[in-house]
């Protein structure tokens, strides 16, 4: 069965063009999430394989979601993904128990490869 | 085409937009705004390049692709300054659209970098200032 993924950015485009990468490599999108909020709402109601988490959001950021999404479940895999890769933000979320770190603008490859590290 | 730097300026605090403006505060160690401005064409080539389809309306997608550009630029030159010692965050983006607007970075000028690309020129408004300098001005 295809692994189901929990797409979480505040931006439209950012969601599409990570659901194209997701179903062209055999993922399942269980849903989308536009905010930190709405991740840990969806997390809880979809129980997704994975999550790609963005940061900078309005409302809840995706450090914050992390958290809460790994105080649901310590074992959840979430992946950060964001534009901002300052090293205390990669460092603040690895310690929180994000599993990998991909810096935007991506390409599809480095997505998939850590997504197959992660799922087999 | 490889993008070239045109001829830097300043602007003073008070400047009329281009067609379409994309804004991100920053705000850390140094804080202001920088503002990517372009025509509706270039604007509507970019998003065509980031969708991988052509744009027949601007519509919500295509700004978020040009809302998202102007995040992973602004972004990537935090994550530098924050590598110098310089650590600041950026706000999500907001995308003006619409000719004749006057927007006013109050007391902070800009430094106007133009860079030109195969799909149009985009003009690049850094109006930034160390917070020193702001709690200075303020005592």
């Amino acid at each position: 069965m295809a692994k189901k993924i929990l797409i979480t950015d505040d931006a439209q485009f950012m969601r599409l063009a990570l659901r194209n990468i997701l179903t062209q490599n055999g993922y399942e999108v269980a849903g989308e999430a536009a905010s930190g909020e709405e991740a840990v709402a969806l997390y809880s109601q979809l129980q997704p394989d994975l999550v790609t988490m963005d940061i900078t959001m309005p409302g809840m950021d995706g450090i914050a979601a992390l958290k809460e999404i790994r105080k649901v479940n310590p074992s959840a895999v979430i992946v950060m993904c964001s534009a901002m890769g300052k090293k205390d933000l990669v460092i603040e979320s690895i310690q929180a128990g994000a599993k990998d770190f991909i810096v935007k603008p991506f390409q599809p490859e480095r997505v998939v490869e850590t997504l197959k590290k992660l799922l087999g | 085409m490889k993008p070239e730097k045109g001829q830097l300026s300043m602007r003073p605090a008070t400047f009329t937009t281009q067609q379409c403006t994309i804004a991100i505060g920053v705000a850390g160690a140094i804080t202001g705004t920088v503002m990517y401005g372009m025509s509706l064409s270039t604007a509507d080539r970019i998003a065509s390049i980031m969708l991988s389809s052509p744009i027949r309306t601007f519509d919500r997608l295509a700004a978020s692709a040009i809302a998202e550009l102007g995040n992973m630029i602004t972004a990537r030159a935090i994550c530098q300054l924050a590598e110098s010692g310089l650590n600041c965050d950026i706000t999500p983006p907001s995308i003006i659209r619409g000719t004749n607007v006057k927007i006013s970075t109050l007391e902070t000028p800009a430094v106007v970098i133009p860079m030109v690309l195969d799909v149009g020129q985009i003009q690049i408004d850094v109006s930034l200032i160390e917070r020193e300098q702001v709690n200075l001005r303020a005592a």
